[in-house]
């Protein structure tokens, strides 16, 4: 009795024991997987890419804001900070931290990957050099050296601007040469929501990438050399620029958190209604009176047309009712156009035709690229690039006008042209590489400022957020000035 | 063996032994203090379960055996007396009434019960009578202001109100610091606590610290509520009674807005604006609204341009709440029941509002020799009606598109939307940019259902004289599911140029949460060399908890009015969210004893959890603490006619805050834009986790002592906490540029130290006439004593502009907030050119959101059968960001915007830096804007403007009750008829700058304390009548 009593209790306490550690393992997450695949870690990148550029207060927006290519319409006050130049620890902010926390990280994970998805490593770091570069150009010095790495580092040291863009050509480099080389490598397919996997076009928007880096600094006094150098290892790659607009397209549709984000934005919901943004947002005075004077029929394109005729609203207009009460209702004035807003299929534009030839023209034109089409050529390429993008036909008879800024031949100041030109190309759709421009060259020339403004000039950076100097202030720079301390390059 | 197989077998049958030989005897039962008879004392033969009830008149009668030794008689509040029979067949006893404090029988962790002298350290006990006085529909909101140590905030008013219970302050940053809740010996959750109906609640034990919560292992770190629900007292007869409540629920009051300026913009009139920068009120009748065409059949809208009396409060009905009980309990000699059933019924104060819920009890126990077996079992039901929480095209909450409407408005007349040739239907409203808000009652609805089973069973087994065995299980099970959906809503272009559309939806949910506990304890008291005693329990515990919930959505509906998801275009929505929780531990508690005055106890659990990895699961929780009853140890102070009472207690224990599943890893999570078409998206969770993660410690040290003064009818409770908290377990805030927002990971440690003061007494108790008081006094801070090196903040919520911080060296939750430059002098710096204020870099601390003191007041005074009681509470100390008033700025409807006449302004006080570190007054540089812009984009955006004083003083509970005298009583079939007057909230004190809402008000029930005001209907008071009456 007495034994059977001491087995049984033993075998119970092993049952116990046993069923206790199956008891205890119930903790691996039914909700969220723990590793995922590169497959489904590229096309969040490249959405997050979109949404970065083109949602509601990101970077083009914020382009358009600065280059007083758009206003707003009367009953909003949608725009108070962007007509002030609020230049704060809070404006703007988002397009630092979304980069960062969002379209890097998932980068960064891509460009941890070994063979075989040398592919998705190559376009983790095209599109890291392409993300880099935007946060300099409105930031200067930025983490990059220690960023990104989690929980491995959680206040990363700040490098220097000027150090980063010549890292990321040698990344640009590195990418390239990972492509060319991948053999057995997996190649994306409609994963890749930018090139569904054509991997020559990759190198091609790497050397396009390369071309905004270089060009961006061949206003700097010394540089040339450098330059030079690096748009002959361009040329001697021999895969060349880009033949076609870049954009994000991963499939976007009319559906609830599926339309492509700038049209998401400012143009319609799902339900087929104007946004808020829509009504609220409008051309300037100023751009419409430009486009006019230069018999720009990309001016439809660009900006609706209402049937009392196109009206813009200066910058920072505080009474809206003088002279003529509701003059500037939504309806009345002219919102953004059908060119930029084309629909909830349309692709998030990453980085235009005409950008890449205006681009090629300037580098041209400062004698940094000797061979191929001459300046003149890449000019009117990168003008008829823009006309086709935004559906204004041919642009033969607009580039012919004997009139500056817009005839080759007519314009004295041909780099004034191309900055012009490009700042119209852009507008709407990568309006702050105009803001950029603007910054290193002040063109295009006489362009307003806000009435609101209590600075005789736009700015030429932003402030770091302000969360970088509780979470990380050991390591953040002094604030340099927002309207006189530019970005290297500007310098 | 044999002996026990014995034993075992009469226990399954359920025998008892009976013994034969038995005779009569009978008595009287009178009070000591008054000489009137005692109906209801319980008089039972020594040793055995035999024994009656006094009657009416204080008469029993019992059968005893022969060879009864003694009785044993025992009543509520009187000192309980064992009388020798001595052969005797008429015993009549005098009861005298019992120092309070002294021999309390307190209901501890796991339902163990001790002796109040035993336990060291403090508890507090709040009866259910107390607690019901004013007819609470939930039992927490009715503990505010009577526990000292503990705050409870009513989060909002809503017909569903929620509720945050809090316990000696805050503990964790990151982790859940409400107190834990335990009814009937089972962990429960606040979920069931809310779902009981407090009159079901014989009564409520506060464990003020993790010391006394111990036993609970992880689960203790917050202190715990002991809820024990009724059963049927013993003695007592068959009785059926009714408790019924009607209350009236009224705005208490609205914002402090001004009423000098009405719809416009910029100075000028704008028929259709929502905002008040209009010019000054004239009295001239104008156009609100759109205008109308030839023919529409509606005249275009005049009203008086002047301020609408009340406009906004007189949205708001008077909202009716009907709660009914019917009870029924009893007992026999081994048995007894409990049996209710609630009926609740509620319209709140926002017009179609409705909420209705009903409980079902049983209780019921039963003795068979050496076993006694007990069940209590619950099931709840509700349904709650209410207007949605995303309405039109900006996903706002109602009191949005209230507080939306100019003070020349008469909201009120805007009823019948629905009407097309109504000015209340959407394309006639004046409001060219926000909805009628009752349309939005009419067209967004927010409905859910829950049930909740509870059931915990029972069963004690006295194996000898000193050893018990307790074996418990519990079940709590809550399921329900909710509907919400939004109607379409598109405009007339030329009559609303400004609306955007309103899409629609509808969203279907369902939860279901099943939580299963266990308890078995093996208890034994041994008593040794004369004075020492030894209580001692071992036991072992287990908890599972298995969450699931989903939810399905469908977007832009096809068939109006027809609320399925199958009546959706594009693609569902839809999420499933699943968790399971797991814990075991083993415990033993030792409570050593000497001469009855002086008290050691030892306890120690570990317990393994399922939300680490294996081998980093176990932990221990060890506790020790020391009571001494002074009065009893030392000869010289027994008898003291002044000094009735003291004991010291003193105690330490270290137990272990939880993670919650699934913690330990990164994880992916499908992105919300995802999949388009067969392509799918993933993107890594924001948070980065630390790869050894572990729990979080809190170690306290409490000291407490109690004094009773004149027998007891004065008595003064103290204690003195401190209480740290390291390993936290943190969110913190890493650099973005990391890639994550948020590291989850062990660092810092908080500290915490309290006082708590219950003062209590019986001013007066004189036969007729009785006042009884009680003053409770708590403070207690918790200061972030660091964090890790670098890092000297974290944000629990931040909007960048404002937020709630845990801050080295500062109390926790800090409120922060953008702030004013000021000089030396504290004069505000402005900018030389525009006037404007200029701003510091950065937030500051502006301070904390826990009040540094509750001073709670209750207090009762009784007349013949009339009795008239009283709770306040005052909080004093702490902060509230009024995001009400923040969002308001911008309509121009807040005082400040009228404090200068709308025009540019020189801001008294001010001062210009006319060069680093020089300042010199500013006499004459106005703000630029003063008419408005000034005040929506400079005033507006200084954070600090709605970072308000949260003092309050409340008058909680008011209740006149009468009581109908037993003679006359005794002449119906009722045995009880009493009848009261009862008001909740019905004066509160508010600072003058703090007019908007109430700051207990907070939008989340979390750490994120003291952010409210806009997502909740403005404040309530209650006023209303009950009855209770027993047959």
């Amino acid at each position: 009795m007495k034994n059977i009593l001491k087995y049984a209790f033993l075998l119970l306490a092993t049952v116990l024991m046993a069923s206790c550690e199956e008891f205890l393992d119930v903790n691996d997450d039914p909700n969220n997987p723990v590793t995922v695949s590169p497959d489904l870690v590229l096309p969040t990148a490249q959405v997050y890419t979109a949404n970065v550029l083109h949602q509601n207060r990101y970077f083009n927006n914020l382009g358009n804001m600065m280059m007083y290519n758009w206003s707003q319409s009367d009953g909003f006050a949608w725009y108070p900070d962007e007509f002030k130049y609020n230049v704060t620890s809070s404006f703007y902010q988002q397009l630092f931290n979304y980069s960062y926390s969002n379209t890097l990280k998932m980068y960064q994970i891509l460009d941890q990957l070994e063979s075989p998805y040398d592919n998705y490593k190559a376009i983790a770091k095209v599109m890291k050099a392409y993300h880099f570069q935007l946060l300099v150009d409105c930031y200067g010095d930025i983490p990059y050296s220690e960023a990104l790495l989690r929980s491995q580092e959680a206040t990363p040291k700040y490098d220097d601007a000027k150090g980063i863009y010549e890292n990321l050509i040698l990344q640009l480099d590195t990418a390239i040469l990972l492509i060319k080389n991948a053999q057995n490598a997996v190649v994306p397919g409609l994963d890749d929501a930018i090139f569904k996997g054509n991997m020559n076009n990759w190198v091609k928007f790497a050397n396009t990438v390369k071309l905004r880096i270089l060009v961006r600094q061949s206003s700097m006094a010394g540089r040339d050399a450098y330059l030079k150098a690096e748009f002959a290892k361009i040329a001697s790659e021999g895969s060349g620029y880009i033949t076609a607009d870049v954009g994000v397209n991963p499939g976007y549709v009319q559906q609830e958190n599926k339309q492509s984000p700038l049209w998401n934005t400012f143009g319609k919901d799902v339900g087929g209604t104007n946004t808020m943004n829509n009504n609220a947002t409008c051309a300037t005075d100023y751009i419409l009176t430009f486009l006019q004077e230069m018999s720009d029929p990309r001016i439809d394109r660009l900006y609706e047309k209402p049937s009392t005729g196109h009206l813009g609203v200066p910058q920072g207009l505080l009474d809206y009712d003088t002279p003529v009460v509701d003059a500037y209702m939504p309806e009345k004035v002219s919102n953004i156009g059908p060119g930029i807003l084309k629909g909830p299929n349309m692709p998030a534009i990453v980085y235009t035709l005409a950008e890449s030839f205006l681009n090629q023209a300037e580098a041209r034109q400062r004698g940094l690229i000797t061979t191929g089409d001459d300046a003149k050529t890449l000019y009117q390429k990168g003008i008829q690039a823009s006309f086709t993008t935004l559906g204004a036909g041919d642009a033969t008879a607009y580039y012919s006008q004997v009139k500056n800024l817009a005839g080759w031949d007519a314009s004295s100041n041909k780099i004034q042209a191309i900055i012009t030109q490009k700042w119209i190309a852009v507008n709407g759709m990568s309006a702050e590489q105009s803001w950029f421009d603007y910054s290193r060259t002040g063109y295009p020339a006489g362009l307003p400022i806000s009435l609101q403004a209590t600075t005789s000039n736009r700015p030429v950076r932003l402030f770091y957020p302000a969360g970088e100097y509780s979470s990380n202030g050991a390591n953040v720079p002094a604030q340099p000035n927002a309207f006189t301390e530019k970005i290297f390059w500007g310098k | 063996m044999k002996k026990v197989t014995l034993l075992m077998a009469m226990l399954l049958l359920g025998l008892q032994v009976l013994l034969a030989q038995t005779r009569e005897i009978t008595g009287t039962v009178t009070s000591g203090e008054d000489g009137m008879p005692i109906p209801g004392v319980s008089v039972i033969v020594k040793g055995t379960t035999l024994g009656s009830v006094t009657d009416m008149d204080g008469r029993y009668r019992l059968q005893v055996p022969v060879d009864a030794q003694n009785l044993v008689f025992s009543f509520v509040g009187m000192a309980t007396q064992e009388i020798a029979i001595a052969g005797r067949s008429n015993i009549s006893v005098v009861m005298q009434p019992q120092a309070i404090g002294v021999d309390e029988v307190v209901v501890t962790a796991l339902g163990i019960r001790r002796e109040k002298r035993e336990v060291t350290y403090q508890t507090q006990k709040v009866g259910g009578e107390e607690l019901n006085i004013i007819a609470p529909t939930r039992a927490a909101s009715a503990l505010a202001g009577k526990v000292a140590g503990l705050q409870i905030n009513v989060q909002d008013n809503g017909v569903n109100p929620s509720t945050q219970i809090l316990l000696r302050g805050l503990r964790s940053i990151s982790g859940d610091n409400s107190a834990l809740i335990v009814i009937d010996g089972s962990i429960a959750s606040q979920g069931a606590f809310d779902a009981l109906n407090p009159n079901d609640i014989a009564d409520i034990s506060v464990l003020k610290g993790a010391t006394a919560a111990a036993l609970y292992g992880s689960s203790a770190g917050n202190g715990a509520l002991i809820v024990t629900t009724k059963a049927g007292k013993s003695g007592q007869k068959f009785t059926v009674g009714l408790n019924a409540a009607f209350t009236m629920e009224k705005v208490a009051y609205m914002p402090d807005f001004q009423t000098e300026y009405g719809t416009g913009w910029e100075g000028a009139y704008d028929n259709v604006e929502n905002t008040n920068w209009g010019p000054r009120f004239d009295g001239t009748l104008r156009q609100i609204g759109p205008t109308f065409p030839e023919g529409y059949g509606l005249e275009t809208q005049m009203v008086p341009y002047a301020p609408v009396k009340d406009n906004l409060l007189h949205f708001y009905n008077t909202g009716q709440t009907f709660n009914n009980t019917v009870y029924l309990s009893g007992s026999s000699e081994n048995s007894n029941f409990y049996v209710s059933i609630g009926d609740q019924r509620a319209d709140g104060i926002v017009p179609d509002d409705t909420y209705q819920r009903n409980t079902f009890r049983v209780n019921a126990s039963k003795r068979m020799g050496k076993v006694e077996l007990s069940a209590s079992t619950s099931f709840f039901t509700d349904k709650s009606d209410v207007v949605g929480g995303t309405i039109g095209d900006q996903d706002r909450p109602l009191y949005w598109f209230v507080l939306n409407t100019p003070a020349n408005i008469p909201l009120s007349t805007y009823k019948d939307w629905d009407n097309p040739l109504s000015y209340g239907y959407a394309n006639n409203y004046y409001n060219a940019y926000y909805q009628n808000p009752y349309w939005a009652i009419g067209t967004n609805r927010n409905i859910d259902e829950s049930n909740r089973l509870v059931g915990n069973f029972n069963l004690s087994y006295d194996i000898l004289d000193w050893l018990n065995f307790t074996a418990r299980a519990g079940i709590n099970n809550v399921w329900g599911n909710g509907k919400n959906w939004r109607a379409f809503q598109d405009y007339d272009h030329d009559l609303q140029p400004s609306h955007s559309a309103v899409s629609s939806f509808v969203e279907d949910s369902e939860f279901q949460t099943k939580t299963y506990t266990g308890d078995a304890l093996l208890s034994g008291n041994f008593k040794f060399m004369t004075d020492f005693t030894l209580k001692s329990i071992l036991g072992a515990t287990v908890y599972a908890t298995d969450y699931r919930g989903s939810t399905i959505r469908a977007n832009n509906l096809s068939i109006p009015g027809f609320y399925d998801i199958s009546n959706g275009t594009g693609n569902l929505v839809g999420t499933v969210d699943e968790s399971v929780k797991r814990f075991y531990g083993f415990f033993g508690d030792f409570t050593l004893g000497f001469r009855n005055y002086l008290f050691l106890n030892f306890s120690g659990r570990n317990d393994w959890t399922s939300t680490l990895a294996e081998g980093n699961n176990s932990y221990f929780y060890p506790a020790v603490g020391l009571s001494f009853v002074v009065t009893d140890a030392i000869q010289a102070l027994k008898d003291n006619p002044i000094l009735s009472y003291a004991k010291v207690t003193l105690s330490n224990s270290t137990v272990y805050n939880d993670l919650a599943p699934y913690r330990i890893n990164e994880t992916y999570s499908q992105h919300v834009s995802f999949p388009f078409g067969t392509v799918n998206g993933f993107f890594l969770s924001p948070t980065a986790v630390d790869a050894n993660i572990t729990k979080e410690k809190i170690n306290t040290t409490e000291v407490g002592l109690n004094l009773g003064f004149l027998q007891s009818r004065i008595w003064i409770d103290a204690s003195y906490f401190n209480t740290i908290t390291s390993d936290l377990i943190t969110f913190t805030t890493p650099s973005i540029t990391s890639a994550s927002t948020s590291f989850l990971t062990n660092i810092g440690e908080l500290q915490g130290k309290g006082l708590e003061i219950t003062l209590g007494g019986n001013l007066i108790k004189a036969k007729d006439f009785k006042w009884d008081i009680n003053v409770n006094y708590t403070s207690n801070e918790t200061i972030v004593n660091e964090i890790y090196e670098g890092l000297d903040e974290v944000a629990v919520t931040t909007t960048g502009q404002v937020g709630v911080y845990a801050v080295v060296g500062q109390a926790f939750p800090q409120m922060k907030a953008n702030v004013y430059q000021r000089d030396p002098q504290g004069r505000i710096v402005v900018d030389a050119a525009s006037g404007h204020p200029v701003t510091e870099t950065g937030l500051f601390s502006l301070g904390k959101t826990t009040p540094d003191y509750i001073v709670g007041l209750n207090s009762a005074v009784s007349y013949k059968g009339f009795t008239v009681s009283a709770t306040m509470d005052y909080r004093t100390g702490h902060v509230y960001y009024e995001q009400g008033s923040d969002a308001m700025e911008f309509t121009g409807r807040s005082m400040a915007s009228v404090s200068a006449n709308r025009q540019d302004f020189v801001i008294p006080n001010s001062v210009i830096e006319t060069s680093p570190g020089v300042f010199v007054e500013n006499k004459n540089i106005p703000v630029a804007g003063g008419r408005q812009s000034y005040w929506t984009d400079v005033y507006n955006d200084v954070k600090s403007n709605y970072v308000k004083d949260a003092t309050a003083l409340k008058l909680r509970e008011l209740a006149v009750s009468y009581e109908l005298p037993a003679m006359l009583v005794r002449k119906t079939p009722l045995s009880k008829v009493s009848l009261g007057f009862i008001g909740r909230n019905l004066l509160t004190w508010l600072p003058a700058d703090n007019r908007f809402s109430d700051p207990e008000f907070n939008n989340t029930n979390s750490n994120a304390i003291g952010i409210g005001g806009y997502f909740q209907s403005p404040p309530t008071k209650s006023l209303g009548f009950s009855l209770n009456v027993e047959f």
